[in-house]
């Protein structure tokens, strides 16, 4: 480990919110080093300098979730960012930090986590073992590598970046977030629990709500994938019954998508429109299209893979 | 006031309170549990190396659970209660495994079994784990759990004082801190399972939130602490910022050196080496470091090279990533800076095995703010989260006995008692002007470390006493200059220390008075353990400004007191 540590002058920049007066940005100054932690960092100026200044942390060492906040723009764990690497990053020893969006504000860097949490129960987050094992007359056997495929999605801390981050949240009202389906699927493939039936029932339709615009998974500080956790719970689409429109046609589009690159080798938008959303659909769109101009991009010759079979050859994939 | 009834109120949603919680709440009775934060963030979730348990058919073929005990009793150099020992090593298997059926997921052996790893003073392994994220596993399998039962969470409340009534237990006052609004809450039972108080020191592996509250509510009600003295330091905290290298890390077969590159530890316990008790190394790396043999910053290296990327990465996640983020070392090719921290605080609320108070009746403690006591001198590695457990769960269920019997019920009439709590809280840092917390906290964190550390001496003890008095003085004119009524952190802040500077009072009062070294507990000036004078339990009441301290004998079964060598 070096020795250096250098030291040097960060200037702070502060969104601070109350009630009463609303926003304002505020600046202190701090000598930091190389292993300061923002938390550390708030911590200070707080006991040092403005003890009025308001902001939740707790474990230091990631594994509590409590300290979400914006750091120049990003999403991030405070005590998982170094304030000097930020400095180097962005090349500027002045560093914003903002409360987590999408929440609503309550005090400088304290948001309201009420909805997050109705969210997260929303998933029934909790094993729902058999009797026996309950009343200790069985126990379960897990097998390592299914412990290991669990314990992923498992380590969630409840921090709600995802959740901040994600733009299907803010205009869906019946997606459910990434931090929900992360704990949902994290239930729903445990070899051990008895609702698997109710539990597809709530996350198989909200998983098609997803963009998979992959910024839960930029933002994560667990590296849980949350997008990966949806991907994996639209697989339980097949197995069930009662499917929703959203799911009915996610499938269908999904097997579009896949049937064209087999077929072609790309993504022959047209096809797969029209195998997704049916003639009838596509027809309405298409008047729609024409009258807003866009009925070129529906119309665009599109050139197909050459030599197909000799690509799934060298990929190694079956050819049907 | 707003005023709210339950048959009982929790302090503290970590492992203790949630399990009190499920039992109290399982029984049928009508159960609150207040929380300064949403429990997930509570300091449970930063245990990282796992959880001891004898699991009859899956442990080593020689073990049995009185090696755990006599493992947990030689650890505590003796203090430990047998009983309670006992207690713990025998309902250990059974705890693990109930939370493995409400979803722990738990390492796995190749038959799907619960895997096992070796701790600190174990003589045979018997550490169950989930990678290095233990009590994270834990506190979010039993918070699920307990979130599907019917208890009432007041999560981000800060709990004031509680009210008595003829030494009965009449109620508690608590404040949401979101509107700051106060509320009575009228019970017959509290539970107060509010963690440790590691904040009280510079070092510490503790969460931010660890301010030792439920001490000072304990002894403002007239509550006696237990053996407040014994302060333990692990001796693997990530030089500089303090951040937790689990124990499993040597567990796993990790090894201490010096600037030398001598394995120390050959010298300090030459059977244990680099797994001997915490407070054998913690005074260890010290020494080494204090000699000239540390590196420059003064910490030592903690080797993990040669258990190769794989292992490190699966077993060791946690540590491998504290040290790349926190530290900027590659674990996997360089060896981890290390150093003591402040870390566990065996002392606690005086309660018996089933976790009662024996000064108030419905006052019940337990986990880390309680002191069974269990962990005596110097606290094993992977017996505090069984603790939390075996000892949640035998608290509750006398919480359940003890509304089963019908007690007194409280009268109705203590908005008086109530109103007062909140003037007080508020008066103590109402002025207009004077010093803030932050000036008063940082030096007493640094009072605390220099003088109530890891080793001790008279002359450092009485200082101690006479700053931490000082700056009791200074509270009474602190000055609150935010007056927001939403979520006011500082308003909060100065509550805590006020809990802070009530605990270290009694710490450093009880340390003063114990003339022997014992376990975590070393006075530099009294260098040996002293059983003819000093095998019993402190037993300390504050009184205004007084540390009124008597004694109470240990509960010995069969093991009787030997020298402790590793």
């Amino acid at each position: 480990m070096s020795e250096n540590l250098q030291e040097q002058e960060v200037i702070f920049k502060i969104k601070r919110f109350n009630p009463e007066k609303g926003f304002w940005w505020q600046e202190y100054k701090l000598k930091v080093d190389r292993f300061t932690q923002f938390t550390e960092a708030l911590r200070r100026i707080k006991s040092e300098q403005d003890p009025t200044l308001s902001y939740r942390a707790s474990c230091h060492m990631a594994v509590c979730g409590s300290c979400g906040m914006k750091i120049n723009g990003e999403p991030r764990l405070a005590c998982k960012t170094l304030v000097l690497d930020v400095v180097k990053k962005y090349n500027s020893n002045i560093v914003t930090i903002e409360p987590m969006d999408y929440f609503r504000p309550i005090k400088d860097l304290i948001v309201d986590w009420d909805e997050f949490y109705d969210r997260m129960f929303k998933v029934k987050p909790r094993l729902y073992p058999s009797k026996e094992v309950l009343e200790g007359k069985a126990e379960h056997r897990l097998k390592p590598e299914d412990q290991k495929e669990l314990w992923k999605f498992a380590q969630c801390i409840w921090c709600g970046l995802c959740v901040s981050a994600c733009p299907s949240v803010r205009i869906d009202p019946e997606f459910l977030g990434p931090a929900a389906h992360a704990k949902g699927y994290r239930f729903l493939a445990d070899p051990r629990d008895t609702i698997t039936e109710e539990r597809m029932k709530i996350l198989i339709d909200s998983s098609w709500r997803c963009t998979y615009c992959y910024q839960c998974f930029n933002v994560c500080p667990r590296d849980i994938e949350p997008v990966t956790a949806i991907k994996k719970t639209r697989s339980f689409t097949k197995l069930y019954k009662e499917k929703s429109e959203v799911a009915e046609r996610g499938e269908k589009h999904t097997e579009a998508i896949f049937e064209s690159i087999l077929k072609t080798g790309k993504i022959a938008e047209a096809a797969v429109y029209l195998k997704t959303y049916g003639i009838l659909q596509s027809l309405v769109d298409l008047i729609y299209m024409s009258k807003t101009g866009k009925l070129k991009y529906a119309l665009v010759q599109e050139r197909y893979v050459q030599n197909i079979d000799e690509i799934k050859k060298i990929m190694g994939g079956e050819s049907k | 006031m707003e005023k709210i009834e339950y048959d009982a109120v929790i302090i503290g949603g970590g492992l203790a309170g949630l399990m009190s919680a499920h039992e109290i709440a399982s029984a049928g009775y009508k159960v609150a549990l207040i929380s300064k934060v949403f429990p997930t963030r509570s300091h449970s979730a930063a245990a990282e190396g796992g959880i001891a348990a004898y699991i009859p058919g899956n442990s080593d073929p020689n073990d049995n659970p009185d090696y755990m005990t006599y493992d947990t009793v030689k650890g505590g150099d003796y203090l430990v209660d047998q009983d309670a020992a006992e207690l713990l090593s025998n309902r250990s298997g059974e705890i693990v495994m109930l939370l493995e059926r409400w979803g722990a997921l738990f390492n796995r052996q190749p038959d799907g079994r619960i895997a096992v790893r070796y701790f600190g003073g174990q003589t045979y392994p018997r550490t169950r784990f989930v990678g290095d994220k233990t009590g994270m596993a834990l506190l979010h399998t039993l918070f699920e759990r307990v979130s599907g039962l019917n208890v009432d969470f007041y999560n981000e409340w800060f709990a004031l004082d509680l009210v008595t009534e003829d030494k009965r237990v009449a109620g508690i006052v608590a404040m949401q801190m979101k509107t700051m609004t106060p509320f009575f809450f009228k019970t017959k039972a509290v539970v107060i399972a509010s963690g440790g108080m590691g904040m009280l020191y510079r070092h510490t592996t503790n969460s931010y939130i660890n301010t030792g509250d439920g001490f000072g509510i304990a002894l403002r009600a007239g509550a006696a602490l237990k053996d407040p003295e014994f302060v333990q330091f692990h001796p693997t905290a990530l030089y500089p910022s303090d951040i937790l290298i689990s124990e499993a890390a040597r567990g796993e077969g990790a090894i201490l050196k010096n600037n030398k590159g001598e394995r120390f530890m050959a010298k300090y316990a030459p059977k244990k080496l680099d797994l001997a008790p915490r407070d054998i190394v913690s005074r260890a790396i010290i020494t080494e470091i204090r000699e000239g043999r540390g590196f420059p910053g003064g910490y030592v290296a903690l080797d993990l090279t040669h258990l190769g990327e794989e292992y490190i990465k699966e077993r060791l996640a946690l540590a491998y990533e504290a040290a790349k983020n926190f530290a900027g070392v590659d674990a996997i090719t360089e060896p981890i800076p290390v150093r003591p921290a402040q870390h566990y605080y065996m002392g606690g609320i005086d309660v018996d095995i089933k976790g009662r108070n024996p000064d108030i009746v419905g006052l019940f403690s337990a986990g880390e703010a309680a002191c069974v006591s269990v962990h005596g001198a110097n606290r094993l590695g992977s017996n505090s989260l069984l603790d939390t457990l075996v000892f949640g769960q035998e608290t509750g269920r006398a919480v359940v006995e003890f509304l089963n019997s019908s007690p007194h019920e409280p009268t109705s009439n203590f908005e008086k008692e109530a109103e007062k709590i909140v003037d007080d809280a508020y008066k103590f840092v109402k002025s207009e002007s004077g010093v803030h917390f932050g000036e008063i906290l940082e030096k007493l964190r640094d009072v605390m470390w220099d003088y109530v550390g890891i080793f001790r001496d008279e002359g450092g003890l009485l200082n101690a006493l006479s700053e931490i008095s000082k700056l009791r003085g200074m509270i009474s004119s602190m000055y609150v200059s935010d007056k927001s009524k939403v979520y006011n952190t500082e308003f909060f802040n100065a509550l805590e220390l006020r809990n802070m500077l009530d605990l270290a009072t009694v710490i450093a009062k009880a340390a003063l008075d114990r003339k022997e070294s014992r376990g975590a507990h070393y006075r530099t000036d009294y260098p040996d353990r002293d059983d003819n004078n000093w095998l019993k339990h402190t037993i300390a009441y504050l009184r205004g400004n007084t540390v009124e301290i008597t004694y109470k004998p240990v509960k010995i079964t069969r093991w009787k007191p030997e020298p402790r060598v590793y």
